[in-house]
């Protein structure tokens, strides 16, 4: 393994390291704009530029591999002088429009012109005028004056989603990211160019002005559009969920994640049910917890017709205490499975389940038994197989006249709990609609479809008087005089990692 | 522990005069006395209050005191700010909200849509003047903060802040 020393370092690397990385593997941080690991390098920002002891130019750190006995130099007289250079030649026409620009707070020019140039402007002329709000894709808008033309976009639509929609036109300070005559930027996972943008030359349609990224708080998260579970950074400001960014980890996402999982933080503020309802009339906890006990301890007494429908949707601790309410409390055998009807997939990262835990959830009720499909609960409500139903969440894995047969057959039933995050047809249609919290709200565990186990931490307090799933089936239990008593999450974690081998195998693979 | 220089001080013990405390009362309540005919002079120069009539005999401010705030204009009439939220973010109060949105002007990229200061919530700071990058918020009007009988007159919205503004010497987007 061949021996660098870098500003006086001495490190040993693995063959075929780049300078960069050595460097970074040292404690040293080489600026750069167009390197990305994810990327091919093309070495065209110059940003990077390193001075090796023995070779008369300075060299591009992102590209040339160490050599044995090499001696770096990342901080010298030349390179400051070199990356001075650089700097203020791409910021001859830069519109320096910070202000207005969505980047501000987390765009490498800005940082690295702090660190790195921090001088005044020289040009005496005008700034070329290009391009502004040009909208290269329905999720995506680009600014031709911002671009830097590192060429990270160009490289991320050949090499990571291989549509080549982008291309370079024009030459010199006319150059300007265009897609190609009759394309537009619009593939499944176009707002990641805006990600790895790293001015704000291409920024996303659905943030754009929202909120300063610099009020961001970030919250590590799971994604909840499909069962491949991409690591997120969950960025709230103010109780609110703003946007989520795709979270490095190798073994589920790599750097990316997909447009449609990224709108899918907009339905934990549309329609949210944010206080207990009875028939309509809106309860306080304790009131509700009183009347649900009383109407479901009289729906218990008919035996066998108590229907249960879970939601993959919900996460594993909600899932076990479910299991456990049902079992123990509801004392139901017939347990049908909710969750969002299959969609879209491709062979990258969306995948055709449309929900988080489907994983999570077969382990969780795997050796108790069947569970049972959604079409058959439709039916057993029709022939009075079912006559009390109690439901997480709303959604329905049926087509859409399936589910106006199931919205009819529910005025059938004697007694119809929803415990659920969202109004809709089916809260008003609930005797007792109970509001829950979303993933943002609340900490748990989802299982992806390739079986690691994913922890989510909250984000901000429930919104209104919702609670986690598990807190109402303990409250409901307390209320029904059963003993179902968890102070925290973690505490139903450890035993249901206890409970369940199966599942204590998929966390092996520990998510980052 | 670092040292501490510690100084002592000598109490003086209060003499037998002070102690029998009556003719010390008297002395101050002259003192008093004294302010208060010295202060029904009917030449105001030879009074010594500082108390004035509000508001039938203004205070003349300070050339840089700071006022309520005004929302300064481009050249056709329309709010300078560009709405970046510098200055709501480093309000200490928390007293600016703003709302940006796209213009219609496509030579206008941002502008905010709401603009809200709370003038009660506003610890006149001025800050938000030192941040303001385009000179689109100022604090010069020269009129304080008036009392308010509701809670909501004191949130000045952008066209009550924009009515108390006016032109900008400064470039529009700084110098190209």
């Amino acid at each position: 393994m061949p021996k660098v020393t870098i500003n006086g370092t001495e490190i040993e690397v693995e063959k075929g390291t780049t300078i960069l990385r050595a460097a970074a593997q040292a404690g040293y941080e080489v600026p750069h704009f167009c390197y990305h690991p994810a990327l091919s390098i093309p070495a065209n920002c110059r940003m990077c530029l390193v001075e090796v002891e023995g070779s008369w130019k300075l060299q591009p750190s992102c590209y040339s591999q160490v050599s044995d006995g090499m001696v770096v130099n990342t901080k010298s007289e030349r390179v400051i002088k070199a990356q001075k250079a650089v700097l203020e030649f791409i910021l001859i026409n830069h519109p320096v429009d910070c202000p207005i620009c969505d980047q501000a707070g987390e765009c490498k020019l800005q940082d690295y012109y702090m660190a790195y140039d921090a001088q005044e402007s020289r040009l005496r002329t005008e700034k070329t005028a290009k391009v502004k709000v040009f909208p290269i894709g329905p999720e995506v808008l680009y600014d031709g004056e911002r671009c830097i033309l590192c060429t990270r976009c160009v490289r991320f639509c050949e090499e990571i989603t291989g549509t080549n929609e982008l291309t370079i036109i024009q030459r010199g300070d006319a150059a300007e990211i265009r897609p190609f005559p009759g394309r537009s930027l619009d593939n499944p996972y176009s707002v990641c160019t805006a990600d790895i943008c790293p001015v704000g030359a291409l920024t996303s349609r659905d943030f754009r002005f929202k909120c300063r990224v610099w009020l961001l708080s970030s919250t590590d998260s799971v994604c909840t559009g499909c069962s491949n579970g991409c690591n997120i950074h969950l960025e709230h400001f103010r109780n609110e969920v703003q946007r989520y960014r795709p979270r490095f980890n190798p073994d589920v996402n790599d750097y990316w994640m997909c447009d449609a999982g990224r709108l899918t933080y907009k339905a934990i503020h549309t329609d949210r049910l944010t206080r207990p309802m009875s028939n309509g009339a809106e309860l306080n906890w304790h009131g509700v917890s009183g009347t649900a006990a009383d109407k479901l301890g009289r729906a218990i007494e008919d035996k066998g017709t108590f229907g249960f429908v879970v939601s993959p949707q919900a996460s594993c601790e909600d899932l076990f205490l479910a299991r456990r309410f049902a079992k123990e409390v509801l004392g139901t055998e017939r347990i049908y499975v909710g969750g969002n009807p299959d969609g879209f997939e491709d062979d990258f990262l969306i995948k055709a389940d449309k929900n988080p835990n489907t994983r999570g959830l077969q382990t969780i009720f795997g050796h108790e038994g069947e569970l049972r499909d959604f079409g058959a609960l439709i039916d057993d409500i029709e022939s009075g197989a079912v006559t009390s139903l109690y439901m997480m969440e709303t959604q329905i894995p049926v087509a859409t006249e399936e589910s106006a047969r199931f919205v009819s057959a529910l005025d059938k039933l004697d007694l119809f709990v929803l415990q659920a995050q969202h109004h809709g047809e089916l809260s008003t249609k609930a005797h007792i609609a109970l509001p829950a919290c979303s993933h943002a709200e609340t900490e748990g565990t989802f299982v992806n479809f390739d079986g690691i186990a994913q922890e989510f931490d909250r984000a901000f307090a429930p919104l209104g008087e919702s609670l986690p799933h598990w807190q109402i089936f303990m409250r409901l239990a307390r209320a029904m005089n059963h003993k179902l008593t968890y102070t925290f999450v973690h505490q139903i974690r450890k035993e249901m990692f206890e409970d369940s081998a199966a599942t204590e195998e998929a966390s092996q693979t520990p998510a980052e | 522990m670092a040292n501490v220089n510690v100084k002592v001080i000598d109490r003086e013990p209060q003499s037998l005069w002070e102690k029998s405390y009556i003719p010390e009362i008297i002395r101050g309540l002259a003192v008093t006395t004294g302010h208060f005919f010295r202060n029904l002079n009917p030449s105001k120069e030879k009074r010594t209050t500082f108390t004035r009539n509000y508001p039938e005999e203004p205070t003349i401010y300070p050339e840089r005191y700071r006022g309520l705030h005004r929302l300064m204009l481009r050249d056709d009439g329309q709010v300078r700010c560009v709405a970046c939220m510098c200055c709501s973010t480093i309000c200490p109060a928390d007293c600016i909200h703003i709302e940006a949105a796209e213009h219609d002007d496509p030579t206008i990229e941002k502008y905010p849509s709401v603009f809200v200061i709370d003038e009660l919530r506003c610890i006149v700071c001025g800050l938000c003047v030192e941040a303001c990058p385009c000179d689109a918020i100022r604090m010069d009007s020269g009129v304080h903060i008036p009392p308010y009988g509701e809670r909501n007159e004191a949130f000045y919205d952008r066209d009550l802040l924009m009515s108390m503004g006016g032109r900008s010497q400064a470039v529009q987007g700084g110098k190209r």
